[in-house]
């Protein structure tokens, strides 16, 4: 917090950022951004799918809608790395957590679509 | 987008692709719900509840202790360290280590489990592998190499086929492991409830890790609180505070900033 209150010592003396760790409200942040990225991967799956993407295209769209989603919590949680850590302990576990589930849940929808519009 | 190679009878979909689709996940939620009915309380004993709450005390010292003065810090690390303690009784206890397989409830519970889990999955497989064999479903969107062959198409056994097409039974394995993190957000709710359970229960200390090994959570806590040292967070807060100009960020001040500012 001290840093949003740059006061006369704030060069000098900066002091580390003190916070109380809640953590239930850590978990709790998880599991929103665990929700937040199970939307993400079953639309962009969607999308995905019917917009007919195949090959390495299609996983690298979802490598594009991981990381927007990684920028967008981000920049919600307040852009700076300090702002970040009051919400998430570790920006790189908000990044990789959960990531395996989230592609297979990605990768089903792709199919999904992708048959429904394209084979069919 | 180059047209698939393969034309797909569209009585396929409506009679193999989407049923499947529509049996994992009714089955999901089936087992969701079987789940919840059928895990049994867990008691917790008196000394297990005193051992969790030590813990508890013993971590938030650790996490938190940078924000009370030195001298309360060393008194609750003595406190917690002192040769009666419950930190270091459980440390020297030596912990019966739980066979699993002699304690009936722990038993049971493996048993509903894997009762849960596993079994639901071979027979819906097996039984849709025999329901609907022979069907090629649908093409997935990569190509694939060759030694996908065995897994994705079985039932289908055609030499020239491209790998990218999957049998029904391959769907339906596609279908269980991409609906897993769906249930979450569809049973949000009642996961949520679980959830909260979970944290109250942590609250009142019914001590879930602590039944795997006391003595060594014990011994674990009582090295990370030896090797803890008070480290003041508060230093100079009092300059902080009196030099640093506070504006106070709420609905109030703000309309008030504004209001001057017009």
């Amino acid at each position: 917090m001290s840093s949003r209150y740059p006061g006369k010592m704030g060069k000098e003396r900066r002091m580390p950022p003190i916070q109380y760790i809640n953590p239930m409200m850590v978990r709790f942040n998880m599991s929103t951004a665990e929700y937040a990225r199970t939307s993400v991967s079953a639309l962009s799956g969607v999308v995905a799918g019917i917009l007919g993407l195949t090959g390495l295209v299609g996983f690298a769209f979802y490598i594009f809608c991981a990381l927007a989603l990684f920028a967008g919590l981000v920049l919600k949680t307040g852009g700076k790395k300090s702002e970040s850590k009051r919400f998430f302990l570790s920006r790189r576990q908000l990044l990789l957590s959960g990531q395996f589930g989230a592609i297979f849940t990605y990768v089903l929808f792709w199919t999904f679509l992708y048959g429904m519009v394209h084979v069919y | 987008m180059s047209e698939p190679e393969l034309l797909l009878d569209s009585s396929i979909r409506m009679w193999v692709v989407l049923p499947i689709v529509f049996i994992t996940f009714i089955f999901g939620i089936i087992r969701h719900y079987l789940s919840l009915l059928l895990t049994s309380e867990k008691t917790v004993t008196l000394e297990q509840v005193k051992n969790s709450q030590a813990m508890i005390r013993s971590a938030k010292l650790r996490e938190n202790g940078q924000f009370i003065p030195q001298q309360a810090f060393e008194k609750r690390k003595q406190y917690f360290l002192a040769e009666d303690s419950i930190i270091i009784k459980g440390k020297n206890k030596p912990g019966q280590a739980k066979n699993p397989m002699t304690d009936p409830s722990m038993m049971t519970d493996m048993m509903k489990g894997n009762v849960l889990n596993v079994l639901p999955m071979i027979v819906i497989g097996g039984w849709i592998q025999w329901t609907f064999s022979g069907f090629v479903t649908t093409k997935v969107p990569f190509p694939l190499t060759i030694r996908f062959k065995p897994m994705l198409q079985r039932g289908i056994e055609l030499e020239s086929l491209d790998a990218s097409w999957v049998s029904s039974a391959s769907w339906y394995f596609l279908n269980v492991f991409g609906l897993r993190s769906m249930y979450s957000l569809i049973l949000g709710e009642n996961n949520a409830a679980d959830q909260t359970r979970l944290m109250q229960e942590q609250m009142s200390g019914a001590a879930m890790a602590m039944q795997q090994d006391p003595q060594k959570a014990f011994k674990n806590e009582w090295e990370q609180l030896m090797t803890t040292n008070y480290v003041n967070a508060l230093h100079g807060i009092e300059d902080v505070v009196c030099t640093t100009p506070v504006v106070l960020e709420d609905i109030y001040t703000r309309e008030r900033i504004a209001a001057s500012a017009s």
